[in-house]
């Protein structure tokens, strides 16, 4: 049927958009540092838990854009402690190897110590607009997971202009493609270093706030993220921001449909197999990323 | 006799092109200096012959078989060796290991026939038992590191690295070696001990191909010297004939092609 | 040159208390941990050869413990098969399972292997999930047959059920994949391997073909973990798909890392700490009332990175050094 066929691509957009934003953080972390944080799905998590908690105080929806703001810097300053004193060590000492193995260390002290701290309960971040559906033209879906649509379009535009606008997105960018004429040109790189990781952890606190919202919030859902936006950031080329928009709206519409028409017990492995034929195929992603993988 | 040469070289990448309707011929037993400014297609041209990666266009002929196409450890187990302009050497390993890694047979065993005979037959005799030592001593000894055999590679200054590389190079005994650089970043007395291996590895009858920008070095040894410029051959002769080449001379932005360095 | 004699003598020392360890501890509890920490030496070493050896990230090793559970017993269960045969069948069957996985580290390295490797990991783990008429979906399968029974006389047979007999056949299965692994890293295919790990495009200038080996140690890996796999079904006789999930993985990387990670040794070292650590920390966790043992592993792994990269081995390595000679 048409409209389900549409109404899937939408609820496709909505995941895609939450994938996003986890995905763009992911995705600027590695091409600035070349840091592959497999703890970042951790941070959205940690990014919910902040709102669950911050909406205890505010309810409605002052309460949900307060606990957006909450999460972001709430992550962002984790984000800052654990660049920081963890990972800006390593970098100069050791390898690839190293900061995949310290990232997979904090992976699991960060959701276990949740599990710890929060229960193992599922819990829900409650929907300030009372589940209030709304029907227009084809489609129907409540007016919160369109709230979470826009805002993720609005955050990815944000960036946008910061990253080409503002002498300090430019500055991340140069230090993205070339870290040492970066340095050269009176960069500070450790101030970039920072900024990036506090960056990219609040927007993975911010999707994970939506992500709570549109699902649910436990300690474990940090996984999952994790892994969707990897293969998100490797179909659009690691290091690239375009190609993580691209790649996380393409992976949230795969799922989506994958699920529906195909299988839903296999829905997650979408991700995976689109991973897997992307880099057999094209190792450099769909887009190009600035790390060679081979050769 | 030619050993090797290579017809009509062609590579692009992108949009770029590197190497430009390329002949060469290596005769057996002479140093062929290959110069050029940078960029000019040196290196491509050796990554080519060494089957990093496949020419657009031409072939490469091996004792009259092409080779162009095959992979690089193919090419390794018919007889041609190389250094690399960035030095890749084993940093882990200790310098012995490195060498005795290139003296593993691998031209007449598969991988998994590897593996079988390591786990069948007595470590003396494989390359990491004392025969594998001695040979591999002998390799150092050759290239003056022997002294330094059980540091770890990641230990030793550059200058050695580069030799070390040229030692493990030899260990699989080529017939065919080809240098990138190998000067590049010694001092001039490292200069000279590096012309002096290389001479050696010539008196012992292997062949050379030497890409160089150490003009100094590149007039001392070779027997002949081939020109590249923007991925096309510009000149081909003796070093006396290469020094006088006007179109040598102006690519080298005017004079330089006779100074030091 | 009177070291040797005392060293010797450790050794012989070390080998019978190894071998009369269940004699001496009866708790059976205690020898459950001793055929688990057995277990997990395999899959440490065979993810330290990979890892550690070949210097390949694959995060999915989880998949062959599974696969080789999975199919021997199957195997025992569907067709008869003696478990004894299950063991090098479902190593095997794991083998080929290990080309899977091989392939993309033909050209993939670092997070992207890494990434890949997981990928095919969860997929297989969503098949035996999935795929309940075969599997019994994450119910798993249970009443797997135990190793069978040798029969020496009428009188005299030795039963594969208890903890102490199970423990002498993963002791005789460890001992003989700890010699044949010295040998391989020692060997002239273990110095390939090392090569390969230390510059790729180094080996293959100097004959290497670093695929093929690639795939080889993927193959043996993948063998060594699938045949833990098969003792593990039979010697626990229940299984489901949480055998290749992504902690189970990262159990064997935490336990790697902390015991030396490119050693011999350290495999073995963080086996078994972490196998006894875990359940000691479970003691505490009835004091403590809090489940805090995968936070302390997540710890573990951090400060090892951070502070004792080389693991227990490295450092025991470092300590036993003999002192500089004067420079170089």
């Amino acid at each position: 049927m048409e409209s389900l066929f549409l109404q899937q691509v939408l609820n496709g957009l909505i995941v895609g958009s939450v994938y996003c934003l986890i995905a763009i953080g992911l995705t600027m972390i590695f091409g600035v540092m070349r840091i592959s944080n497999f703890a970042h799905g951790d941070f959205s998590m940690l990014g919910a838990y902040f709102a669950i908690y911050f909406v205890l105080f505010l309810s409605g929806w002052a309460g949900w854009v307060g606990s957006l703001v909450v999460a972001a810097v709430g992550v962002g300053l984790i984000g800052f402690f654990v660049e920081r004193f963890l990972f800006r060590p390593l970098l100069t000492r050791w390898t690839d190897i190293d900061i995949i193995m310290l990232s997979i260390g904090l992976f699991i002290l960060l959701e276990n110590g949740a599990r710890l701290f929060f229960g193992a309960t599922p819990e829900m971040i409650p929907d300030p607009f009372q589940s209030k559906t709304i029907n227009f033209l084809l489609f129907s879906t409540s007016e919160i997971r369109l709230i979470c649509l826009l805002f993720s379009c609005i955050a990815i535009f944000l960036l946008q202009l910061f990253l080409t606008k503002t002498k300090t997105g430019v500055a991340i960018r140069a230090t993205s493609q070339n870290r040492n004429a970066a340095a050269l040109m009176g960069i500070n790189i450790s101030f970039i270093y920072s900024l990036t990781f506090v960056v990219g952890s609040a927007l993975a606190g911010l999707g994970g706030v939506l992500y709570g919202t549109i699902f649910a919030v436990f300690p474990m859902m940090g996984a999952m993220p994790t892994l969707k936006a990897f293969a998100v950031t490797i179909l659009g080329g690691m290091g690239n921001i375009r190609g993580a928009v691209f790649g996380g709206f393409i992976l949230g519409v795969a799922e989506t449909l994958g699920g529906n028409y195909v299988s839903m017990q296999y829905k997650n492995a979408i991700g995976f197999v689109i991973v897997i034929l992307v880099l057999l195929v094209i190792p450099q992603g769909l887009f190009g990323g600035w790390e060679k993988k081979w050769g | 006799m030619i050993l090797l040469e290579g017809k009509n070289l062609t590579k692009r990448f992108g949009g770029l092109l590197a190497v430009k309707d390329v002949d060469f011929a290596l005769q057996s037993d002479e140093i062929l200096g290959l110069i050029g400014p940078n960029g000019a297609g040196k290196t491509t041209l050796v990554n080519l012959i060494t089957g990093y990666y496949p020419p657009n266009a031409g072939v490469i002929l091996y004792r009259g078989k092409a080779i162009s196409g095959l992979k690089p450890h193919a090419i390794n187990n018919m007889g041609i060796a190389r250094t690399f302009q960035i030095v890749r050497i084993f940093h882990k390993l200790t310098v012995l290991d490195n060498v005795r890694s290139g003296l593993v047979d691998r031209r007449t065993r598969p991988s998994w026939k590897v593996a079988l005979d390591s786990l069948v037959k007595n470590r003396e005799n494989q390359v990491t038992g004392r025969l594998g030592e001695e040979r591999a001593i002998q390799l150092l000894e050759f290239v003056g590191l022997a002294a330094y055999r059980h540091e770890l590679a990641d230990n030793l200054p550059y200058a050695y690295c580069k030799r070390l590389e040229i030692a493990r190079a030899l260990a699989t005994q080529p017939k065919i070696l080809l240098l990138d650089e190998p000067s590049a970043g010694l001092n001039p007395k490292e200069q000279n001990d590096q012309i002096a291996i290389i001479k050696s590895i010539s008196g012992r009858g292997i062949t050379i191909l030497i890409i160089e920008h150490v003009m100094k070095v590149i007039m001392d040894i070779s027997h002949r010297i081939m020109v590249l410029h923007y991925g096309e051959k510009i000149a081909e002769g003796t070093p006396e004939e290469i020094y006088k080449n006007e179109k040598v001379v102006q690519a080298y932005l005017g004079g330089e092609a006779g100074a030091h360095n | 040159m009177n070291r040797k004699p005392l060293k010797s003598l450790f050794i012989i020392l070390g080998i019978l208390i190894v071998l009369a360890l269940p004699l001496i501890i009866r708790d059976r509890y205690f020898q459950h941990l001793l055929v688990l920490s057995g277990i997990f030496i395999l899959l440490t070493s065979s993810w330290n050869l990979l890892a550690g050896y070949s210097g390949l990230l694959n995060l999915g090793h989880a998949a062959f413990f599974g696969i080789g559970g999975y199919s021997s017993a199957l195997l025992a269960l569907k067709l008869n098969l003696s478990p004894w045969v299950g063991l090098p069948l479902g190593g095997a069957i794991a083998s080929l399972f290990g080309i899977l996985l091989g392939i993309p580290s033909f050209r993939l390295t670092g997070p992207y292997l890494a990434i890949t490797t997981i990928g095919f990991c969860e997929i297989l783990r969503l098949v035996a999930m999935n795929w309940v008429s075969l599997t019994r979906g994450s119910l798993g399968l249970y009443g797997i047959p135990p190793l069978t029974p040798l029969n020496f006389s009428t009188n005299f047979s030795i039963k594969f059920v208890s903890e102490q007999n199970a423990y002498y056949v993963i002791l005789i299965f460890v001992s003989l994949t700890l010699i044949l692994l010295n040998r391989l890293v020692h060997s002239e295919f273990g110095i390939s391997l090392k090569s390969i790990r230390e510059d790729e495009l180094g080996s293959q200038s100097i004959g290497i073909d670093t695929s093929r080996y690639k795939l080889t140690v993927f193959m043996i890996s993948a063998f060594l973990a699938g045949f833990a796999g098969s003792f593990y079904a039979h010697y626990v006789r229940l299984i489901s798909p949480e055998m290749m999930g992504l902690s189970e993985t990262f159990n064997i990387l935490t336990m790697v890392m902390v015991g030396g990670l490119g050693t011999l040794f350290g495999p073995v070292v963080g086996a078994i700490l972490l196998t006894f650590l875990s359940e000691g920390l479970r003691f505490l966790e009835d004091f403590v009332k809090i489940d805090i043992r995968f936070v302390i592993y997540g710890g573990l792994l951090m400060a090892t990175i951070l502070f004792m990269r080389n693991g227990i081995v490295g450092l025991f390595k470092e300590v036993a050094k003999p002192k500089e000679s004067n420079g170089r």
